[in-house]
């Protein structure tokens, strides 16, 4: 994917060069920005997606759609129970929006947010803790 | 925990009802012979009530064909009636939670806000299990509640704890209140087991 054009300046642009983008670098910010938001979380563990659990701290799966310069991106997310889940999906949404947008230069139109599991705060894990 | 079909039968009973009714006054009318008063070309009341020869009425086969047809419709119809009788648990399937489908779609599969509502009353006192189910759709949710307490609960303050966390957290989740809250409550022999860690702070003396 190319990077916005920058303003023409005395050098041609194609003699700079270009700058490609990969679809997962998007994937990966996408997911960081989810993740940064206290009340989201994502899976960790497992092996082949068997055996994964929720996890605060692991990023969301994120899958992007490249079309030129515009995405829209698909979020599976676990959130904090109980959250207003619309509000907080707005809020994510546009966060994602944004950052991404102000990241890579890519604009976002669309994000699908599916919600995969709803946590309390305070859930153990239902192991012992070192203390 | 399951629907049965309690409307559909009302309805049906009433139909059957009003027809068989209908019969019957038919029926009446012509063994007392107020029909015939009423209307000459009906049959008077001492006569029999079907004239002429009902072999050549049912001769033609495409007659045959007709009522062969018409038995396999009622017949259909009762089966679906009978299988309609079915206890089902008829689950909400996916949450849609976006206002705008245009910026994207937020989805939330019923059987997620129903395992968050399950693990909060399993962390109840006295309470061994639960099972919760979703029906409805996001703006008028219904919720049904399975509890399993343990029988030295103490069963109000489980209902008093649902009525004041369980509920108002899943309102809270969904932005709306619940349209209908079912709890069915089931006493069991078996203990409590949390099985959970505490997190605590302190020192640890060695």
């Amino acid at each position: 994917m190319k990077t916005p054009a920058a303003p023409a300046g005395s050098r041609d642009l194609d003699s700079r060069g270009r700058t490609f983008l990969d679809r997962k670098v998007v994937e990966k910010i996408a997911g960081q920005v989810a993740s940064e938001e206290s009340f989201a979380g994502g899976s960790s563990g497992g092996f082949l997606g068997i055996g994964a659990h929720s996890d605060f701290s692991a990023r969301p799966k994120v899958t992007v759609e490249l079309a030129g310069n515009i995405a829209a991106l698909s979020v599976e997310i676990g959130l904090l129970y109980p959250v207003p889940l619309r509000q907080v999906t707005e809020q994510l949404r546009r966060r994602i929006s944004e950052r991404v947008n102000a990241l890579t230069g890519v604009e976002v139109r669309q994000i699908d947010i599916t919600v995969s599991w709803l946590k309390p705060a305070d859930e153990t894990t239902g192991r012992r803790r070192l203390l | 925990m399951r629907q049965h079909a309690g409307a559909m039968n009302r309805t049906w009973l009433v139909i059957l009802g009003i027809l068989a009714l209908a019969g019957g006054v038919l029926i009446l009318l012509a063994a007392s012979g107020t029909l015939h008063a009423m209307s000459p070309a009906t049959v008077a009341a001492e006569s029999p009530v079907v004239t002429g020869d009902l072999h050549t009425v049912f001769g033609p086969a495409s007659v045959t064909a007709i009522v062969l047809v018409a038995g396999v419709l009622m017949g259909s119809l009762g089966l679906l009636w009978i299988l309609a009788q079915i206890p089902r648990r008829n689950p909400a399937d996916r949450y849609r939670l976006h206002q705008d489908p245009a910026s994207g779609t937020t989805l939330c599969d019923a059987s997620v806000l129903a395992s968050a509502v399950e693990n909060q009353i399993n962390t109840l006192p006295g309470v061994v299990g639960s099972s919760a189910l979703l029906r409805g759709t996001a703006m008028e949710p219904d919720l049904t509640m399975k509890v399993t307490v343990t029988n030295r609960a103490d069963i109000q303050h489980v209902l008093h704890s649902i009525n004041t966390r369980v509920i108002p957290d899943l309102s809270t989740a969904l932005e709306t209140p619940l349209r209908r809250t079912g709890i069915q409550l089931e006493v069991s022999g078996r203990n409590a087991i949390a099985g959970t860690t505490v997190d605590t702070t302190g020192t640890v003396i060695y």
